[in-house]
């Protein structure tokens, strides 16, 4: 099978696809789907093998060099945005095994049936789980794996337990929600987020006291809706609005491991 | 040409003592403006944790400054319009050597003669008090004065209240110069134009001794980082504020308790914990001369966060999710500065407050209206002038 070449910064690079495509041949091997320019290297951080860099700039999307990748899941438990999967083609008779996260809450077993699903949530059918395996903190990620035909194999990114299939489309729209959390960390609407705006007209104020940004996000989730509401608010440029400041460490971390435990 | 304004009280600092001793001023039908050069609780008062002790002041004027302070708390929480999550929870102090324990005892004595109920603790009555505790704690005092508060809110819901009660408050705006003729304060000329005004209170915390240059004073404050540590929040599993002997040892300056280990001894290191209303913990802290440096550092998080498991263990399976510092504008001896000038009248000093910012607002600003207005005080404050250093 042949996989498409992808353009990034318009020039062409040599496919990681391909070549992680290659590389499944072997056994279990990480296909790194992100393209988002966001900061982000949770990825970076749970390679133990450096086979993943995100570099100087967060926002960069990872390089992936599948020669150095064990295929291990870790980066597949941490990617916050679930754009990593696991590849093993090494199984034969044109089947593959994908990894995938499963963070829905219900017991994964091998031998169980689900549902295969693509990027945009839409099921490509069903799929028998070979091996289901927890990892990773208190979201309680599931790496699950489903055997399905090499066809598919580029094309799943989750699974299912049951689908929930609309009959007839719903027959009047919800009202827009007034109080939407604009932080979900510290739960903070928008409403209030302009209450605090209109009295407070810095960036770190706004921080401070709204609280937006000072849960266990750190503002990595709503640090660019709280600018645009700050500009937005004081008619500022956005450039005008700056940043908040990052202060160690840039991620939660365990107290044991910042004392010195081993983790 | 920029606007002349005026005001009868000019309070130079938006921080939690310039916010109380606007509040306090306006209580009693001042006019006051706020001038802050960047915005409220934007120093120390926004960097800190939110402790009330008692049993961590000397005995004396530090004392009985922080027991009238504490008593006005309480009026405090139900007067703002802000919650200030005023919590009288009490607090304990951790001694882990024999040596410790006996200090804290001599000092509960002491405390009992100066009028505040300090009881000791054995590890089994600890038991009751507090989760697990490390191996080494030999056993506590205990504070039932002791009580805890949102730094943040209490500046902001001070502030807010003299705000309704007619305060001014001017953001982003510099003091340059203040004009003394006759030996009274005539002017005060900002960023945003000059202010008439024949009281100005210096309530600036770490600023105060560029303020005090303008007037030909030297107001001795330096700042000191104190450097804390933030976890994700949880459900309540802290209902005292706590703090180690050591940190008492480095805030006092007390032989007995100060750390052992060089390293601490260097960063100033005590360990403090409280759970704040909305579930994280704040792990302190430090106490250190790095100039105007508030960037918290890899030593000291390190520090911290060892300091901490060794008197909560199981607080190692929380995450910590920030750090951040503070800093506290510290005097010679660790008391705040509060009083007059010789030879500049309408002149007030309202800082140097050493960490104790919090603890004490309440009657600074209200020891400052009294001053500003009546001209003394209802607490001998001569203690506490800026010449007992000379």
């Amino acid at each position: 099978m042949r996989v498409s070449g992808r353009k990034e910064g318009g020039e062409t690079r040599v496919d990681p696809w391909s070549q992680a495509w290659e590389r499944a041949a072997a056994g279990a091997v990480a296909v790194v789907d992100c393209g988002e320019r966001i900061p982000c290297n949770p990825c970076e951080e749970a390679c133990t093998r450096g086979a993943i860099e995100v570099g100087e700039d967060i926002c960069a999307p990872p390089r992936f060099d599948p020669g150095l990748c064990d295929g291990c899941g870790r980066c597949v438990a941490m990617c916050p945005g679930m754009a990593v999967f696991l590849l093993d083609r090494s199984v034969g008779n044109g089947r593959a095994r994908v990894t995938v996260p499963y963070e829905m809450g219900e017991e994964m077993r091998a031998g169980r049936e689900v549902w295969a699903m693509d990027g945009e949530g839409k099921p490509l059918g069903k799929a028998r789980v070979v091996g289901a395996k927890k990892r990773g903190g208190r979201a309680g990620t599931t790496l699950v794996t489903v055997e399905v035909d090499e066809g598919w194999a580029l094309k799943v990114r989750g699974v299912r337990d049951r689908l929930i299939t609309l009959e007839a489309p719903l027959e009047a729209e919800a009202e827009p929600l007034k109080e939407y959390p604009l932080c979900r960390c510290e739960e903070v609407s928008g409403p209030r987020v302009g209450e605090v705006a209109a009295e407070f007209a810095s960036l770190r104020s706004l921080r401070r006291f709204s609280r937006v940004g000072l849960g266990y996000c750190q503002g990595r989730f709503c640090q660019d809706m709280l600018r645009e509401r700050l500009a937005r608010a004081r008619e500022m440029e956005e450039g005008e609005v700056g940043t908040f400041r990052v202060r160690p460490p840039v991620r939660p971390v365990k107290l044991g491991k910042l004392g010195g435990e081993d983790a | 040409m920029p606007e002349v304004l005026s005001s009868e009280v000019v309070i130079i600092g938006g921080g939690v003592i310039g916010a109380a001793a606007a509040y306090y001023l306006c209580k009693e039908g001042a006019e006051v403006m706020i001038v802050e050069e960047d915005d409220l609780a934007a120093g120390a008062s926004g960097a800190c944790d939110g402790f009330i002790s008692l049993q961590t002041k000397q005995p004396g004027v530090h004392l009985e400054l922080a027991r009238e302070s504490s008593a006005l708390f309480p009026s405090l929480a139900e007067e703002l319009d802000d919650d200030i999550e005023y919590s009288p929870c009490g607090g304990i102090m951790l001694a882990t050597t024999a040596e410790q324990l006996k200090e804290l005892k001599a000092r509960a004595k002491k405390m009992k003669a100066a009028g505040l109920e300090v009881e000791t603790l054995s590890p089994s009555d600890l038991k009751s008090r507090l989760p697990e505790v490390g191996k080494d704690v030999k056993g506590a005092s205990y504070c039932a004065q002791d009580a805890q508060v949102n730094p943040i809110a209490l500046t902001l819901g001070l502030a807010h209240k003299a705000q309704e009660m007619g305060a001014t408050i001017l953001r982003g705006t510099k003091v340059e110069n203040i004009v003394v003729t006759n030996n009274r304060v005539r002017e005060v000329h900002t960023s945003s134009g000059s202010i008439h005004s024949r009281r100005v209170v210096c309530a600036a915390g770490t600023g105060s001794n560029r303020i005090g240059k303008m007037i030909i004073v030297d107001i001795p404050v330096m700042p000191q980082r104190g450097q804390i540590l933030v976890t994700e929040p949880r459900e309540k599993m802290l209902d005292v504020i706590l703090c180690g002997a050591e940190y008492l040892g480095t805030k006092g300056n007390i032989a007995e308790l100060l750390p052992q280990d060089e390293e601490a001894a260097k960063l100033g290191l005590g360990f403090t914990a409280e759970q704040t209303a909305s579930g994280n913990f704040l792990l302190g802290s430090t106490r250190e001369f790095a100039g105007a440096d508030a960037a918290t550092t890899p030593e000291a998080i390190n520090a911290i966060a060892k300091n901490a498991m060794y008197y909560l263990p199981w607080i190692k399976e929380l995450d910590v999710i920030r750090s951040f510092a503070g800093l506290r504008p510290c005097s010679p001896d660790g008391l705040p500065i509060l009083g007059t000038v010789k030879g500049v009248k309408g002149f007030f000093i309202a800082t140097g407050h050493s960490g104790d910012g919090i603890c004490l607002a309440p009657i600074t600003g209200k020891l400052i209206s009294e001053l500003v207005l009546d001209g003394e005080t209802s607490l001998d404050i001569e203690p506490l002038s800026l010449y007992r250093f000379k």
